[in-house]
This record gives structure tokens, C-alpha cells and sequence, in this order.
């Protein structure tokens, strides 16, 4: 009964194999659709172009298959290109062999190192020749819109059903991220209801380079990562410096060594290799000076011509180590933080009080998330711990994300910026500003986390970084094509 | 650690990038030089050591321009193992370092792992004792024949030696079948990079596979036909779109295949370096032996090289016996099926591009076990342009054949 109403509606002249090569195909229609759909096929007009696609496809939510793609013909190809790449490395996404003018939906799945699921979908539609790419065409609908090459990456949310309070950090360096991208029929949200996998391609993204070496940093009581780059150098380097979340994170320097940079991320609290209790900072200014030194000091490092780049508290510290300890930076990368300690300190060498018993300046949502930002307002940090930049020597580049909600990161800058200018300074200071954008400024192409699990003892605390997901994902593609460009500036010309 | 800055020199080593530095064995990628001194001599170094150990290299000489770069894909190489504007030259002019054992030729065993291979620049224009200087930059890139998941199959059943590679994804792939020539094994690395392409291919070893091993015995039809039922009866195979790529000996079968077969049915046919002449009776065992009986024309070059150019030849001069391809199609009024490219100055081996180019390798015949230097032939330049060009083509052809279209007629490419 439904092949003759469909080859009344002649689409024998738009299916000329799923009749002619496989009348089986027929029966398996008859067989599965229900009478309601039997109706709707019946009623339809033929109209040129995707109607006739659409309205099967509605089918293929009753049938449960897509009845354009029948067993005699090969699934449409999606491909991505290229298929290994590095986490700052555009991949160009395109599928070919669809209907014209079709409906899509392209959705991408990983696992973090966890094992929690990340996931994005976007919408598209295939133009007349039966293809569309990322790279040329808009997303109408899903994670993200408009044209966005990496917009499956950067727009990725943990999927229903998992943990609370997530953030994408890779802690394993040395593999890569493995990126499921499947292609499905229609405008679809894959987590609610029937999908169709039409076609797929798996993905790889490194936060590593072929040739870098890794090298665990147990020397002199400094604790951290060394990448090297392949060839035999010399190279220049970084000191990289995360925030209060401690412990060590590799994945910036990794990247930066795939860029040519011997770059060595240090802990500084929270690691179980550092002295003292772990809610406090045991190191003091020789700590930090000793670990630009090993920089200094490895026979394949240009001595003069090492930076540092620091996030959140990180930024402090790299302000204090250049203008405090007497090394010499060639330049130094701030993103978001403080000129001074966010915790009282008990020394003249920088080592702090106990982090949580200081909560006067934190405020709270009407969700109970812990926002941070007027810990470091300046007129909230400890006078005593405020960097002397006039004694600063190196140009100095700040980032500002303007929806900050962990630092005072614009009060910060506009203090940093008069400081400077006080001091006959200015020509050093380049500052970045991204309307939108959030505290956690990182490498490009990785999703933001608005909020994320601060603390789980005593009680669960969630907190908030900002950024929105399209202006964040922005700043981190623009802050490190512009931190690259000036890295190359000061340290290899 | 002071470090004494010289006027011509700078602080930090040159910058060397390649672009992918993880890449599929045919993609292209850009190598770029940065920070050197200007308007400076130049080699850049290739160096790989393949899986049985032996070394290999390439090199060209360049000039940094007046910014202190090098782009291999927009500059001349003006001397080295290739020369002239050459993005992918470092990988298809590969060649064994001097005093390495004669007769070698590259092939990847193992699919799974990449080849890795190591990329430096050094000062001046250097022909040799690479190994003696410090470059003044270095880095290492990855070439796969295999995209992150495709799937390995071994497949066993049905008496068959075959591997199967299978894209990632629900399918149904169309399929291919993937023959080598008159060297035998289970050679897979061009069914991996075809699977990479969205292509179910199957590498099949149809000479030394367990059969024959274990009975002494030649295959027959039937082995080949169990090879396309396997594809065919898969899940993941699009029954209706199984093609055949025959490389030398391979295309002998693949035309007996696709003109003959009741049972196997040929979406299209890709011939590489082979022929249609063979014994219209009898199969794979015949067709050797027809090549058997006309060994007396192999000629040997001075080294003692075999050329088998003759084997088949001479086409006869009698028009009514003349039995060239392309005018048997002509006059048959099916001669839209065939694509045929034809490359001057490449030589019989002609297989995926970016790949070194051996003009003559040790061949193990597969009957007598005799080991022989084979004269395959080609010019390296032009060899390396046609297994680019050929390879693009091909894929088109296999897209055009497997994925689009609706004809039912089965169209023939033979190269």
C-alpha cells in the first residue's frame, strides 16, 4: 500500500535505486510504518528540493531510520580535517553525498580524563550540492550559532546526568582528547528522544607536539613540569603560573613548548611534594627565584630571555617575582589578577596566611555560588603586599575578561596602568580587554566554565569565573594569537 | 650562563614548524623556517629510520629571505635530493643514506603506528655529514596511514587472508577490494588510508595466503569470490557499491573480475601498472603461467636489474590483432567507461603520494622464492607527481563511482 502511494507521487525519479535495486526496502516501510504515517505519505505534495526529505524524515522518527538513507545507497561521509591536530590548531568539518537542502545535526562527544562526557550539537543544513562545512556555513540552531569553525569544541557542556560543577582540564598531556563527531538526520537535540547516526568521524586533539619532551621537576624543593621543545635549542622560556586552585597543571606549558618554548609550570600550594599544610603558601620569594634560575640554568634555555605568564593569583606572583626577587623577565603575560596577595601574608618573602579564614569580601549568588570578586578590588587587598611597579624593567601585557566574577580584573588593570604611568612607565604595559569574556582565559577552542565545584569540604561550595560561552570562546582564540605574537616579539627577536 | 650575542647571530635557535605535524599519509603539510639570519643558506633535513631499521633521508638547500624565512611550499629549493618549489619534497625524495644495502623500498608494515619522521635546518648548504653538525633547529612529525576510528579487522573466515579496515561510523561504506601485486604478502597500508577516505577496503592476500602456504596450491575464482561475499554480507557494507583496485598482477584479476564474474559485480574497477592480457581460460594459476612462458623475454640491465616490461609485448602490428585497450573499447561502443592516465616518466610503482619513489628494489618471486633485483623504473620528480595526481584522481573516481551518482554501469579507471 505505501509503494503505490509513493510512486504516485513519483519519487521513482528521485529514488530511482530504492525502488528499482531493492524492493525489499518496500516491504520493510509497510512492514514498520504506522498507519498515521502511511496517512501522512499519502497527503504529501511533492515540492522540488528537501520538503519530501523533511517529511520522510518525520517518518524516520516513527519508523526509527531514515528512509533516504536505504541500504542502497552509502551513508553521506562527514570528515574533518586535519584529523589529528593541536588544541590551538583550526579543524575543518564537512559533510558531503546529503540530500540537497537538507537538515543536520552535527554533535560532538568526549571524555575528559575523569571520564565525565562533554557534548555540542549544532544545526545545519546541506546547500544545493548536498554538502556544507563549518568553516563556510552558519549553525541555525544548537550549542552555539552563526559561522563557527570550532564552535563544537569550545561550545561543549557536560551531558545530562553528570556530575555537578564541572571544568574541561586536561590533566594527562601526553594523549590526546578523543573527539566523537557524529552527523544525524534533522534539527535534532541528541539528548532528548531518537536519533539517527548518519555518519561519523572521530578527532584527535593534543595538548602536546611530537618531539616535546616532559620532564618532572623535582629538584632544589622546586616541584613541577619542564616541557622541552624537539632540536637542539636554544630555546626561549617560561615560567608558567596558575591560581589559587594549586596543585600543577600542564596543559599551557605543553602547548607553549609545542610552540618552541622551554616552559616549566610550577606548583606553589596544594601539591602533596610542597612543604606545610596545603591551605597556605609554604614557598616564599626564593622558591619562585630558584625555579626562574633551573629556567636560566638548562643548558638548551637562553637565559636572557625567559617570560612569565601567570593567571588569577598567578598574576601577582609573576608581578612579584620580576619586580622582588631580582631576576630579569624579558616580558611577562597577566590574565586577571591581582597586584597584590588576595591573603594576608606572614612574611616579608611572601608566604601567606591560611586561605578560608579570610571570607569577609566573599559574596554569594541567590544560588548560594561563591563570587570572589572583591577579594582582590585593591582597596580590599593587603597593603603590604601591593608589587612595586615601579620597579618594573620588562613590558608587561594584561588581559582583562570584562565579565570577570572571580578578580577585580579591570580595577586591577586600571591601578596596574596608573602605577605604571606614575613611574614614567607606560610605554611597557599593553592591556587586553574582552567585553563578555570570563576569568578562565586559556588556551583556545576549549569550553569556558562559568561555575564550577570550588570546594566539596567542609560544605559544597560552587563558584562563579564568568564569561559567556560565544564572547569567551572569542577572547580565548584572539588573547593567545596576541600572547603568541608577543611572546615571539620579546623573546626571539 | 651569559650567552655572547654575535652581530650575525641570534640569541635563540631558529624556529622550525610543520603544519600538521600529525598528518595522514596524504595530506599535505607546510614546513616553515623562522628567525634566522637573513638571506642565509639554508638545508633543511629529512631523516626517518623505517621499521626494518634502515635509514633514510632527504635534504634541500634554501635561502632565507629578507625576515629570516623559509616556506617550503612557497620557496625554491635550488639543490638536494629534490629541488624547485616542492611542498611535500622532504617526504617523496626520501632515499637510504649513502652505504646503505641496495635494493631497499619503503613499506609500512604496522598501520596502527605513524611513521615518524625528523625535520632540521641546518647552516650552509650541506650534502652530506649531517649526522656530524648541530642543526640550528629540529622537530618531528607523525605521517599516518590510519585516521583515529577506523577500525583492524583480521579476517580469517572463509579461508581468507584479508584485513579489513572499516571507517568510522553506522555505514554503510561502500567497499573495495584491495590487490597487490606479483610480490604477494598482506600488504595494508593503502586499504587503511582508503578506509580513512570513507571506504570499507579490504586488503587481500591472494599469493602467499594460508592456502597456498599450506597446500602448495594457486587460489582460484572462488577465493576471490569469497572475499567479495564477505564485504558484501557485512553489516557495515553497502552490498550494491563494491569496488576493486588491482595494482600489477592485481589488475589481471580485477579485469577478469569485473568482465567476467557471474558472481562479483563491480561498482567500478581501478587498474594500476598492469594488463589486460592473460589466458581467457583458467585464472590466477594460468595467468602466472602465461607470464612464466614468456620469461625469456625478462632482459637485465648491466647491475643485473630484471625488467619485465617485455613479458607481455610485443602488440601485435596486425590491426585485426591488435588488442590495445582502449581501441577494443573504442570499437566496442564502451570505451565511456574507461579513464585511463598515463604518466610519462613514472615507473611501475606507482602507490600512495608523499611517499619515497624506489626506481629498483630486491623482489622475492613468489614461485621460485628467488630473490632478484626488479629495474621498476621511473624518474623521481615525475614519479612523485603522478602518484599525487594519481591518488587525487582516484579518490575522485572512487567518491564519484562509490558515493554519488546513479548509474548502474560499471566504469573502469586504469592508470
Amino acid at each position: 500500500m505505501v509503494t503505490d502511494a509513493l510512486s504516485n507521487i513519483s519519487l521513482f525519479d528521485l529514488f530511482p535505486l530504492l525502488f528499482a535495486e531493492r524492493a525489499t526496502d518496500a516491504v520493510m516501510f509497510r512492514a514498520h510504518a504506522s498507519v498515521k504515517a502511511m496517512g501522512q505519505l499519502t497527503d504529501m505534495k511533492i515540492k522540488p528540493g528537501c520538503s519530501v526529505y523533511r517529511k520522510l524524515a518525520g517518518l524516520q522518527r516513527l519508523t526509527g531510520k531514515v528512509p533516504w538513507i536505504s541500504s542502497t545507497r552509502p551513508a553521506p561521509l562527514l570528515t574533518a580535517a586535519p584529523v589529528r591536530a593541536l588544541v590551538d590548531e583550526q579543524i575543518s568539518i564537512r559533510g558531503r553525498f546529503l540530500p540537497p537542502r537538507c537538515p543536520v545535526t552535527v554533535w560532538a562527544r568526549m571524555h575528559s580524563d575523569e571520564g565525565d562526557l562533554w557534548e555540542s550539537f549544532a544545526h545545519y543544513n546541506s546547500n544545493e550540492s548536498g554538502a556544507f562545512s563549518l568553516t563556510g556555513d552558519p549553525s541555525v540552531g544548537g550549542s552555539y550559532l552563526g559561522c563557527e569553525p570550532m564552535g563544537l569544541f569550545w561550545s561543549m557542556q557536560p551531558a545530562p546526568g553528570g556530575r555537578e560543577g564541572l571544568r574541561l582540564r586536561k590533566k594527562n598531556v601526553e594523549t590526546p582528547y578523543l573527539v566523537h563527531i557524529s552527523l544525524l538526520g534533522g534539527h535534532v537535540s541528541p539528548s532528548g528522544g531518537q536519533i539517527s547516526e548518519l555518519a561519523a568521524v572521530t578527532a584527535e586533539r593534543w595538548y602536546m607536539a611530537p618531539g616535546v619532551k616532559r620532564i618532572a621537576i623535582h629538584q632544589n624543593g622546586i616541584v613541577g613540569t619542564m616541557f622541552v621543545p624537539p632540536g637542539p635549542g636554544p630555546f626561549p622560556a617560561m615560567l608558567d603560573l596558575w591560581g589559587m586552585g594549586g596543585g600543577l597543571q600542564e596543559y599551557r606549558s605543553s602547548l607553549l613548548a609545542s610552540k618552541g618554548y622551554v616552559s616549566l609550570s610550577l606548583a606553589y600550594f596544594g601539591h602533596k611534594d610542597l612543604p606545610g599544610p596545603p591551605d597556605r603558601i609554604n614557598v616564599g620569594d626564593l622558591y619562585f627565584k630558584a625555579a626562574f634560575r633551573l629556567l636560566q640554568d638548562h643548558p638548551q634555555v637562553v637565559s636572557d630571555r625567559i617570560g612569565i605568564i601567570g593567571l588569577s593569583f598567578g598574576c601577582y606572583l609573576t608581578l612579584r617575582i620580576a619586580t622582588r626577587t631580582g631576576v630579569k623577565p624579558s616580558c611577562l603575560v597577566c590574565i586577571n589578577g591581582p597586584m597584590g596577595s588576595t591573603v594576608p601574608l606572614t612574611d616579608s618573602d611572601g608566604r601567606t596566611d591560611q586561605f578560608d579564614s579570610f571570607q569577609q569580601y566573599w559574596t554569594f549568588d541567590d544560588e548560594g555560588r561563591v563570587i570572589f570578586k572583591d577579594v582582590s578590588l585593591p582597596a580590599n587587598l593587603p597593603p603590604d603586599s601591593f608589587v612595586k611597579l615601579e620597579k618594573l624593567d620588562c613590558p608587561l601585557m594584561y588581559i582583562v575578561g570584562e565579565d570577570d566574577l572571580s578578580a577585580s580584573s579591570t580595577e586591577n588593570a586600571d591601578l596596574i596602568e596608573e602605577n605604571l604611568r606614575t613611574a614614567g612607565k607606560s610605554h611597557l604595559f599593553t592591556r587586553l580587554s574582552y567585553p563578555g569574556a570570563g576569568h578562565l582565559i586559556e588556551p583556545p577552542y576549549s569550553p569556558n566554565a562559568r561555575s564550577s565545584m570550588w570546594s566539596v569540604k567542609p560544605k559544597k561550595l560552587i563558584t562563579m569565573w564568568g564569561g559567556h560561552p560565544a564572547p569567551h570562546a572569542a577572547a580565548q582564540e584572539d588573547a593567545w594569537k596576541k600572547i603568541l605574537d608577543y611572546l615571539e616579539k620579546h623573546l626571539r627577536s | 650562563m651569559l650567552q655572547q650575542l654575535k652581530m650575525e647571530e641570534k640569541p635563540c635557535s631558529a624556529a622550525l614548524s610543520v603544519q600538521p605535524s600529525r598528518g595522514l599519509v596524504d595530506e599535505k603539510f607546510v614546513v616553515l623556517v623562522q628567525n634566522t639570519v637573513p638571506s642565509c643558506p639554508l638545508t633543511i633535513h629529512a631523516s626517518h629510520q623505517c621499521e626494518d631499521g634502515h635509514s633514510w633521508h632527504a635534504f634541500a638547500h634554501y635561502t632565507s629571505d629578507a625576515s629570516g624565512v623559509v616556506n617550503v611550499s612557497e620557496d625554491c629549493s635550488v639543490g638536494g635530493t629534490y629541488s624547485g618549489v616542492e611542498a611535500m619534497g622532504l617526504l617523496w625524495s626520501l632515499k637510504p643514506v649513502p652505504g646503505s644495502k641496495p635494493g631497499l623500498r619503503m613499506r609500512k608494515k604496522n598501520v596502527q603506528a605513524p611513521m615518524v619522521i625528523t625535520i632540521s635546518v641546518y647552516k650552509g648548504h650541506l650534502t652530506e655529514g649531517f649526522g656530524d653538525q648541530v642543526p640550528l633547529a629540529g622537530t618531528e612529525v607523525e605521517r599516518w596511514y590510519m585516521a583515529p576510528g577506523v577500525r583492524r579487522i583480521a579476517v580469517t573466515e572463509d579461508g581468507l587472508t584479508a584485513t579489513l579496515f572499516l571507517p568510522s561510523g553506522p555505514g554503510p561504506f561502500p567497499g573495495l577490494l584491495d590487490l597487490w601485486g606479483g610480490g604477494g604478502q598482506l600488504v595494508e597500508y593503502r586499504a587503511a588510508l582508503l578506509a580513512s577516505h570513507g571506504i570499507a577496503a579490504m586488503a587481500l592476500d591472494y599469493l602467499t595466503c594460508k592456502y597456498t602456504m599450506e597446500t602448495g596450491k594457486m587460489v582460484e575464482q572462488d577465493y576471490f569470490e569469497a572475499a567479495y561475499t564477505f564485504l558484501q554480507k557485512h553489516p557495515k557494507v553497502l552490498s550494491s557499491r563494491i569496488a576493486m583496485l588491482g595494482f600489477s598482477l592485481g589488475t589481471s584479476v580485477t579485469l577478469k573480475t569485473a568482465v567476467y564474474s557471474e558472481v562479483m559485480k563491480l561498482r567500478c574497477a581501478l587498474c594500476i601498472s598492469g594488463s589486460h592480457v592473460q589466458p581467457l581460460d583458467g585464472f590466477l594459476k594460468e595467468t602466472l603461467g602465461y607470464f612464466n612462458e614468456n620469461s625469456g623475454k625478462t632482459c637485465f640491465t648491466e647491475d643485473n636489474e630484471a625488467i619485465w616490461r617485455n613479458l607481455l609485448l610485443p602488440i601485435p602490428t596486425d590491426l585485426s590483432l591488435k588488442v590495445d585497450m582502449k581501441e577494443m573499447m573504442e570499437r566496442a561502443g564502451n570505451s565511456h567507461l574507461l579513464t585511463l592516465l598515463s604518466y610519462p616518466n613514472a615507473g611501475h610503482l606507482i602507490e600512495p603520494p608523499y611517499t619515497p619513489h624506489a626506481r629498483s628494489s630486491l623482489f622475492r618471486d613468489v614461485k621460485s622464492r628467488q630473490m632478484l633485483m626488479a629495474l621498476w623504473g621511473g624518474q623521481t620528480l615525475e614519479h612523485s607527481r603522478a602518484q599525487e595526481d594519481a591518488w587525487r584522481k582516484l579518490l575522485v573516481f572512487l567518491r564519484k563511482n562509490l558515493y554519488g551518482g546513479v548509474k548502474s554501469t560499471s566504469p573502469l579507471s586504469n592508470l
